[in-house]
């Protein structure tokens, strides 16, 4: 007997000993980071970004390890993880023990839920202090990531879209890029009588669609009363202009300009078929205007989404929207962090990532025609003299919000749902919104 | 020695690490779950409002939640049939004298689409289902079915049961692994016996196979069924609920309620709501064949 009651508690104390250990390890991470840089001046960074792919990793390394050596009491642990689980992982990551000290977070309302829940920090005091580096930026590219009039974000890429057009075919039928929505027609419809695909779309993933929507809410709705939709508090959605928005993307698909079956071909097929010459135009982002030069060299030009002269948004708006850092609220080195992005975001680096990576800069002057594709440094320049940005609207507006006009936009493409339908629901759920936020 | 084992007190100590760590890591977070839908609140704000029973009323109000349980039905219904039901003849005819020589090759063949990760099967599937250059399509169009061809997981009539396809082509396999191996425990002299009294192979199949592998059966239906109901990644890899909200599951209405809307109240409703299925299934089962030991 009594062997075993010894035997319970050896393995009882074993057992709380690992339970205890675990949960002690889980609670306290907060303050252990703090004590594990305390020995020799030390400070550990964490930095995580969404770019681990093999051709983009590789500059933030090098950045890092230049960082290291001018600053050798700070050292960086660096992650990565791509696009689509950043959006997931963010989430977890934000409310968990051991948060990033830098992040990246998309611009406008990803961020700005962050920033709600007090899980960013407020940059601005740091951008004041420094008015040089503040004046580095567009303007246009620190707007997306205020708050209130705070600035909540750091820019690291400036991101537009535009109709990316292939030369040879626009040549073969003697035609030119559309100004209007009308002359837009015109062309969609030579193109469709010549027996072209007009424009390519693929829209499994449904946020191609979105960013068709994007700028034609923006066209169709005036600013103020977008700008009171989109937010959270005070979200609506009852403006025709949102219906009529919708009404020019389904024509687009009801003319049969699209290619077929779009709700079946990812964007990366889509884009393969551009290359291949399969179609006329597809829409893109700036960002992927190196690989278009790369598979169509020479071969293609771009332009912005044509003015509709009956909309009531602001004809100089472009759509498109930075995507950058924050650093969170509960970083133990808030100063060290602000010193990386400042070094991030220095001229010098700026240029670097425009050259290797071909990434737009928000940075003024980094994306010039030294550094970057012709079309990019172009497009660079539309965004510049913009008078302001559509923001994807599925980061711009309330995450359920999002996910309606998301899984909905392909249901408008195939014809199951009109688009009074499809408002009615986003009404209903931008009131439900509206009611938790105001809680 | 005999007086220990009987011992209940020196038991415990054998059990007690199994107990702590099932306590602690299944029965602690389930019970949490419970409480936690209770109230709203995301993985990264500080505060939790609560909010009551309200999750439970918007699950059973929303339209969504009726589309993802008809579809995990589907899922279910289509399974039994095509895994156990086909799994089964499939198994027969492999155990069969004629063919059991070659057995352990179709056996490989059968069994290789489920020892492929689920997302690569998606991948695949999503190419092959592509209208334009997918496989499917141009296998129906050298076939002359022309009117078969199809936007297959691109329309929403037709998504949910192309995703379903690609999961019994994937595990079929593993039943008749399943049931192969029940199948060989199989006394000889039983098929014997009954051929000379006469039988065929329809009838000692009936008569013989299937009740000497029944617990097999039934722990194959219960694996199948629990299993759709917790599918996930196939949907998630190949749809994502879409198009529209045509292939939404209980599991991607679960991940999107908690890393998409930011709802993690709304999803540990819903894990709840799968919870309660799933169990309330295998109790079912379980006291239909008054077991569930075998396996």
């Amino acid at each position: 007997m009594m062997k075993g009651n010894k035997k319970i508690a050896l393995i009882a104390t074993l057992l709380f000993s690992l339970v205890a250990g675990g949960c002690a390890s889980s609670t306290s991470a907060p303050g252990e980071t703090a004590s594990e840089s305390g020995k020799d001046g030390q400070v550990e960074l964490k930095f995580l970004h969404k770019w681990p792919q093999p051709e983009y990793y590789p500059y933030f390394e090098e950045v890092v390890k230049d960082f290291e050596s001018q600053n050798p009491t700070i050292k960086i642990k660096m992650e990565a993880v791509a696009d689509e689980p950043m959006k997931d992982k963010l989430r977890v990551v934000m409310g968990g023990g051991s948060v990033p000290d830098i992040t990246f977070s998309w611009s406008g309302e990803f961020a700005r839920k962050f920033v709600r829940s007090g899980a960013a920090m407020d940059l601005t005091p740091y951008l004041e202090e420094d008015p040089t580096w503040k004046a580095s930026f567009i303007p246009a590219s620190l707007q997306p990531f205020a708050s209130d009039g705070k600035q909540y974000g750091i820019p690291l890429r400036f991101n537009g879209k535009f109709f990316v057009y292939n030369k040879d075919i626009f040549a073969k039928h003697q035609l030119e890029k559309p100004k209007t929505w009308d002359e837009f027609l015109e062309l969609l419809d030579k193109l469709k009588a010549a027996g072209e695909t007009p424009i390519i779309l693929g829209n499994q993933s449904p946020w191609a669609a979105i960013h068709y929507l994007t700028g034609l809410n923006q066209k169709m709705v005036s600013a103020e009363v977008l700008a009171k939709d989109y937010d959270p508090k005070s979200g609506q959605f009852t403006d025709p202009g949102y219906i009529k928005a919708m009404e020019y993307l389904k024509a687009l698909q009801d003319g049969k300009y699209f290619n077929e079956n779009v709700n079946s071909n990812s964007h990366d097929m889509a884009t393969q078929l551009f290359y291949a010459g399969k179609g006329a135009m597809i829409y893109l982002e700036l960002e992927e205007f190196p690989t278009v030069e790369k598979s169509l060299p020479g071969k293609w030009d771009f332009f912005e989404l044509p003015d509709i002269p009956d909309g009531k948004g602001n004809p100089n708006y472009i759509t498109g929207a930075p995507d950058g850092f924050i650093v969170s609220a509960k970083s133990q080195h808030p100063k060290e962090a602000i010193a990386f992005l400042k070094f991030l975001t220095n001229k010098a680096n700026a240029e670097k990532m425009v050259k290797q990576l071909g990434w737009p800069s928000p940075i003024d002057g980094a994306t010039n025609p030294n550094t970057a594709l012709k079309q990019v440094a172009e497009g660079v320049e539309v965004m510049k003299s913009a008078e302001g940005m559509a923001q994807w609207l599925d980061t711009d507006v309330h995450a359920k919000v999002a996910d309606v006009y998301l899984s909905n936009i392909q249901l408008l493409l195939d014809g199951t749902k009109s688009p009074e339908e499809i408002m009615k629901e986003v009404q209903a759920v931008a009131e439900e919104v509206k009611q938790e936020v105001e809680q | 020695m005999q007086k220990t084992f009987q011992n209940a007190r020196s038991a415990l100590p054998y059990i007690l690490p199994a107990l702590l760590l099932i306590l602690s890591f299944v029965f602690l977070p389930m019970i949490l779950n419970v409480y936690y839908s209770l109230f709203r609140w995301n993985a990264f704000s500080v505060e939790r409002d609560f909010v009551g029973w309200e999750y439970y009323v918007r699950l059973f109000r929303d339209p969504v939640f009726y589309t993802a349980v008809k579809n995990n039905s589907l899922y279910a219904v289509i399974s039994i049939v095509v895994q156990v039901g086909g799994g089964l003849v499939i198994a027969a005819i492999l155990e069969d004298r004629l063919i059991r020589r070659w057995q352990s090759l179709f056996r490989t063949i059968f069994f290789i689409p489920s020892v492929i990760s689920i997302a690569v099967v998606g991948l695949l599937w999503q190419l092959l289902y592509n209208p334009d250059i997918g496989l499917v399509n141009g296998a129906l169009q050298m076939l002359g079915q022309n009117e078969w061809v199809h936007a297959w997981l691109g329309d929403s009539k037709t998504a949910i049961f192309a995703v379903i396809a690609v999961s019994q082509w994937q595990f079929t396999g593993y039943m008749v692994m399943l049931f192969l191996i029940a199948m060989h425990k199989i006394p000889e002299d039983l098929y014997e016996s009954s051929m000379i009294d006469g039988a065929n192979r329809i009838q000692t199949f009936f008569k013989i196979t299937i009740p000497q592998i029944k617990e097999m059966i039934l722990v194959g239906t219960m694996i199948t069924v629990i299993g759709a109901f917790k599918v996930f990644d196939e949907v998630y890899v190949m749809t994502f609920g879409g198009p529209g909200r045509s292939t939404e599951v209980l599991g991607t209405m679960l991940y999107r309620a908690a890393f998409r809307n930011d709802e993690m109240g709304y999803a540990s409703t819903i894990a709840t709501v799968i919870f309660a299925i799933t169990f309330a299934l295998s109790l079912l089962q379980m006291k239909w064949s008054r077991s569930g030991q075998e396996g």
